[in-house]
């Protein structure tokens, strides 16, 4: 198959929704921006559910737990359920308890906000640091005052906005001293959109410890498979009759690829034309193509 | 290979041998405020030869005027003009290399050194020690301004770094044209009074990653120390040794400069480092437990 193909026809995309049985959104730049839907979104996953699709959230979103994140979709007036949203924090909480198998006496050192607490908490690991109000914090950081806590087996970063150099301490102090420490990321996002403009990501919070250590984390979120195998845990789905749409190459498009899902970008996230096409064309090539998730209306005008 | 060194013999040929000492500081003359066993009378031992003493730190916290209070307090002999800090080495490389116009500004993730030295080169600079971005309160771009006039984004240790500083600068690395990116060092770690912790690579690690872009580093193992050191100080590298504890740092830099190298052992490099199947490329001349251990060679 062709790639690369952009969508433009009201036929184009009414064989589009007839090829795939589930689908699967990134959200950030897909569905919503911030707390404003992109328009014609939620009308399109209306009819993608007349239609009997399989709809699924994929988000590398740790900031949220699911609940909070279901809680999100109810504000914005749109259908969605637990089953369906899957988030990097969910993930990575399962990747602990079952993959992992994390003892119950350890717990894991927490850089991240409260959605990575929660669902550490939902599957039963204990966890420090996090939304602690005595880690959040600018005064320097002192060894002499730092107890190392020895039951600590694991490091997970997330994205943070409070991040400081007293939880990066403490994380390195975790890694380098306690034997066989788990280095974890939620993901390693390198930017995201925000108030019309861009900030940095999830990965530019962990690039202190990758770099300190000089070693990567194992990274649990989008294009790793692991978010994959997390969905399929849970969520039966032919592969070959699977689309993943998001606004990331790679993420989400490469996370299409690797579990062999076709993919679709749109182009009202963090990716422009000129990332896709020219001289700088990016390799990571996804299937379609389309401005914006609002198009796929367009097949409800199809003769077809 | 290198040589190590043991016997009191050793240890006055190599003072002979070397008229300019280069010195490393953090794990190599002290450990945070504590002086390693020896160094007081090893640098005594040297000045009395006439040796040429330089000390030549990435550590940008404090500027060279500070440094020379830290020796003071700690009774240890040393000028200003013996001190090229990796603050100072990046001030000089702004205002004489890059000439940075003097209607433009650098944005600072970094402490008062970093500051003191912009200032005393009349460098204009924002960030830094302002309390207003020493915060750990949510950063919004909706009531962020971004500076037309910042040309430079300069990184160096920051324990106060938090998503503030690095979110500014990086608005200022994306959106103002041609803004430089410069780190003063990338030492991925440094050896506090009590252990390990995260170091100036490790503050300026996110802005890479989220750029995708390298940074200028402007000390060790950059030649850009050394040329700083080179405008203001006369010495023959082939009569000049660097006496450093990290081999990517200390001893690359030397051996970029074409000058010999010492490692010590009292600081960030091990035995394990140097030695067996997971041996480091980076080789130094010789090698000696500690600095201290250069008084075997006894005074003239």
């Amino acid at each position: 198959m062709s790639k690369g193909i952009y969508l433009s026809s009201p036929e184009h995309y009414e064989i589009l929704i007839e090829k795939y049985d589930t689908w699967m959104f990134d959200c950030d730049g897909v569905l919503w921006h911030d707390d404003q839907l992109i328009e014609g979104a939620a009308e399109v996953l209306k009819i993608l559910r007349t239609r009997n699709k399989a709809i699924v959230f994929v988000t590398n979103n740790a900031t949220k737990s699911r609940k909070t994140y279901k809680r999100k979709f109810d504000g914005l007036g749109v259908e969605a359920y637990l089953g369906e949203i899957f988030g990097s924090a969910y993930a990575s909480a399962v990747y602990i308890s079952s993959v992992i198998k994390l003892s119950k006496s350890k717990k894991v050192y927490v850089i991240g906000m409260i959605g990575i607490e929660e669902e550490l908490a939902e599957e039963g690991i204990s966890c420090i640091g996090g939304t602690d109000p005595a880690d959040r914090t600018v005064e320097p950081f002192s060894l002499s005052n730092f107890t190392l806590d020895p039951e600590v087996g694991a490091v997970l970063c997330g994205f943070d906005p409070f991040i400081n150099y007293t939880k990066l301490s403490k994380a390195f102090q975790y890694l380098s001293r306690n034997p066989g420490c788990h280095f974890l990321a939620t993901n390693t996002d390198s930017s995201f959109p925000a108030d019309g403009g861009v900030l940095p990501g999830a990965g530019a919070i962990s690039a202190p410890l990758r770099f300190a250590l000089d070693k990567d984390p194992l990274v649990i979120g989008k294009p790793s498979i692991t978010m994959l195998d997390c969905i399929k845990a849970k969520i039966d789905f032919d592969p070959k009759r699977s689309i993943m749409v998001g606004d990331r190459l790679n993420t989400d498009i490469l996370f299409g690829q690797a579990g062999g899902l076709s993919t679709l970008l749109v182009l009202t996230g963090i990716t422009s034309e000129k990332d896709i096409t020219g001289p700088n064309a990016s390799s990571i090539v996804p299937d379609f193509v389309t401005q914006s998730l609002g198009d796929l209306r367009a097949a409800e005008r199809s003769s077809r | 290979m290198s040589i190590r060194l043991s016997s009191p013999e050793q240890y006055d040929a190599l003072i002979d041998k070397y008229d300019t000492w280069m010195f490393d500081c953090d794990g190599v003359l002290w450990h945070g405020d504590r002086l390693i066993d020896g160094a007081i009378d090893m640098l005594h031992i040297l000045r009395s030869r006439k040796k040429t003493i330089l000390f030549v730190t990435n550590n940008a916290s404090k500027s060279r005027k500070s440094y020379k209070g830290k020796f003071d307090q700690l009774g240890v002999v040393a000028s200003v003009d013996e001190i090229f800090g990796s603050a100072y080495a990046s001030a000089v490389y702004i205002s004489s290399v890059m000439k940075l116009p003097k209607d433009k500004k650098v944005y600072v993730i970094g402490m008062s050194g970093i500051e003191e030295e912009l200032r005393e080169e009349g460098v204009s600079f924002i960030g830094g020690t302002d309390p207003a971005d020493c915060t750990v309160e949510p950063f919004s771009l909706a009531n962020f301004t971004l500076d037309p006039t910042v040309g430079a984004v300069l990184c160096g240790l920051d324990v106060h770094v938090n998503y503030t500083k690095i979110s500014k600068a990086f608005q200022y690395l994306t959106r103002n044209p041609g803004c430089q990116f410069l780190v003063t060092n990338e030492d991925s770690t440094y050896p506090s009074a009590d252990g390990l912790l995260p170091g100036a690579g490790a503050i300026s690690a996110p802005l890479r990653f989220a750029l995708d872009r390298d940074p200028i580093s402007i000390g060790k193992p950059a030649t850009t120390m050394l040329d700083c050191i080179k405008a203001k100080v006369n010495f023959d590298p082939k009569r000049t040794i660097m006496v450093g504890d990290r081999l990517n740092t200390d001893i690359l830099f030397g051996q970029g400069g074409g000058l010999s190298t010492l490692l010590v052992l009292t600081g960030i490099t091990s035995e394990k480092d140097i030695t067996g199947p997971n041996a480091s490329s980076i080789v130094p001349d010789y090698v000696t437990q500690s600095i201290g251990d250069l008084r075997a060679a006894g005074s003239p």
